[in-house]
């Protein structure tokens, strides 16, 4: 008897402190709804003239002097971080709206990891970043490239951006069964944060500012929980590390359906109708 | 039989469609909530993981109370009738392992989805909701009938 008043008197409380966090809550959403709409403007106005941009870049040819070259490379590498910041908020702006659905196929990892070094080509240049690959894939894998593209181009973007010049950094990718594991490490300085989830805070005030604006990590993390996977990260002695795990799916290899989920659905006969 | 297309949502995922279609997924302590409007043929599924926006992640639709006001917004965008607009809430179940360590996720999100469409005046017409097994649903939006069948019980799946 007493257990069932017990019980009670617990979903009671339960439901007395929902209500009361929903109606702080809803507080909060509001006021952090210029920073979601902020987002989605950004997404919508600056991504067209940009893939604009990128596109032309390529085919602007210039006359060959040393100062032209520089200044060429000046524009090159803020074209490329411009692009990579409107692609951040783009990222952020699908998964707020909810819009937003994995895509897989069966790549080569190193592939996408090669165009990523590539787009950051002039900042690894300008800090003197030794980049290492310890590749240990015996094979393709079954993965989301867009998202992959964005996991590795927000940490080694960061990693170079924060590590110290003329360091390595060093970037480990390998699938421990049933896990896709990527590692990327560098010699740097950690962000000063109290919690190590306020890194992955989106426009964390907690953060400093020469730690960016704060969407990258939280970015990153959202898209790992998309994929079912985690994101961690250690900073010791100098060091600081990503890691990041990604499950994969044995039934996406065997499905001709990637990017659905259909083959979960056998049958629907039996069902109960509401 | 359905017509149209089928669509299956993974949490923080909302889609909205209008008939003939359908929207299916997998549901433990998740919920989802289905919307329907009948003059218009509109309908719209959502769901989420946990109950309430943390404050600090993205405002994505995997938090109750970001999902729900969302996919009413793109009920009401797609041109339904926030007056023609009915309700069915789906899962909640509570994870097989004991109650004292389940933070009781799937009460929460029940309880969250309840408030919101009563806060909206949006009348809950079905529901299957609570206890301990996972759900799979498919919501047929050329009748507005939604299909559910029982998984194992949640303990043994990876499902959320």
């Amino acid at each position: 008897m007493s257990n069932i008043v017990n019980e009670k008197n617990l979903n009671d409380e339960l439901k007395f402190l929902s209500k009361k966090i929903l109606e702080l809550n809803k507080r909060l959403i509001e006021g952090e709804k210029a920073k979601s709409i902020f987002l989605s403007l950004v997404a919508n106005k600056l991504n067209n003239p940009m893939t604009a941009i990128m596109g032309i870049l390529p085919h602007l040819k210039v006359v060959d002097t040393k100062k032209n070259r520089l200044l060429f490379e000046l524009v090159c590498k803020e074209a490329f971080n411009l692009d990579f910041k409107i692609q951040n908020m783009v990222m952020a702006s699908e998964i707020e709206s909810g819009n937003i659905d994995n895509s897989y196929a069966l790549v080569n990892p190193t592939e996408i990891l090669d165009e990523v070094i590539g787009n950051l080509r002039y900042l690894i240049k300008e800090k003197n970043i030794e980049i290492k690959i310890y590749n240990k894939l015996k094979q393709k894998v079954v993965l989301d490239t867009k998202k992959v593209y964005l996991i590795f181009r927000n940490l080694i973007s960061n990693g170079c951006k924060y590590g110290f010049e003329n360091s390595l950094l060093e970037i480990d990718l390998e699938v421990k069964e049933p896990m896709f594991i990527i590692k990327v490490k560098n010699r740097g300085e950690a962000p000063k944060v109290k919690y190590k989830s306020e890194i992955f805070t989106r426009f964390s005030n907690e953060v400093s500012a020469k730690h960016g604006l704060g969407i990258g990590l939280s970015v990153v993390r959202e898209i790992c929980e998309r994929l079912n996977g985690t994101i961690e990260y250690e900073a010791e002695d100098g060091f600081v590390t990503f890691i990041v795990n990604i499950p994969l799916d044995e039934k996406m290899l065997d499905s001709k359906t990637y990017g659905s989920n259909e083959f979960v659905f056998d049958s629907f006969d039996d069902a109960i109708e509401l | 039989m359905i017509e149209g297309n089928s669509t299956f949502i993974h949490v923080g995922q909302i889609h909205v469609d209008y008939a003939p279609a359908a929207i299916s997924t997998i549901l433990g302590s998740c919920v989802s909530v289905c919307l329907y409007d009948r003059k218009m043929g509109i309908g719209g599924m959502n769901h989420y993981l946990l109950p309430f926006w943390n404050g600090n992640s993205l405002q994505s639709p995997k938090f109750g109370n970001i999902a729900i006001p969302k996919l009413i917004d793109n009920m009401l965008e797609y041109g339904a009738g926030i007056k023609n607009i009915e309700a069915k809430i789906f899962g909640g179940a509570s994870m097989n392992i004991s109650s004292q360590f389940n933070m009781m996720i799937g009460e929460k999100n029940i309880l969250v989805a309840r408030e919101i469409l009563k806060e909206y005046r949006i009348p809950i017409v079905a529901e299957d909701v609570g206890r301990e097994n996972g759900r799979k649903i498919q919501f047929n939006l050329q009748n507005s009938k939604v299909l559910l069948k029982y998984t194992a019980k949640v303990g043994n799946e990876t499902r959320r």
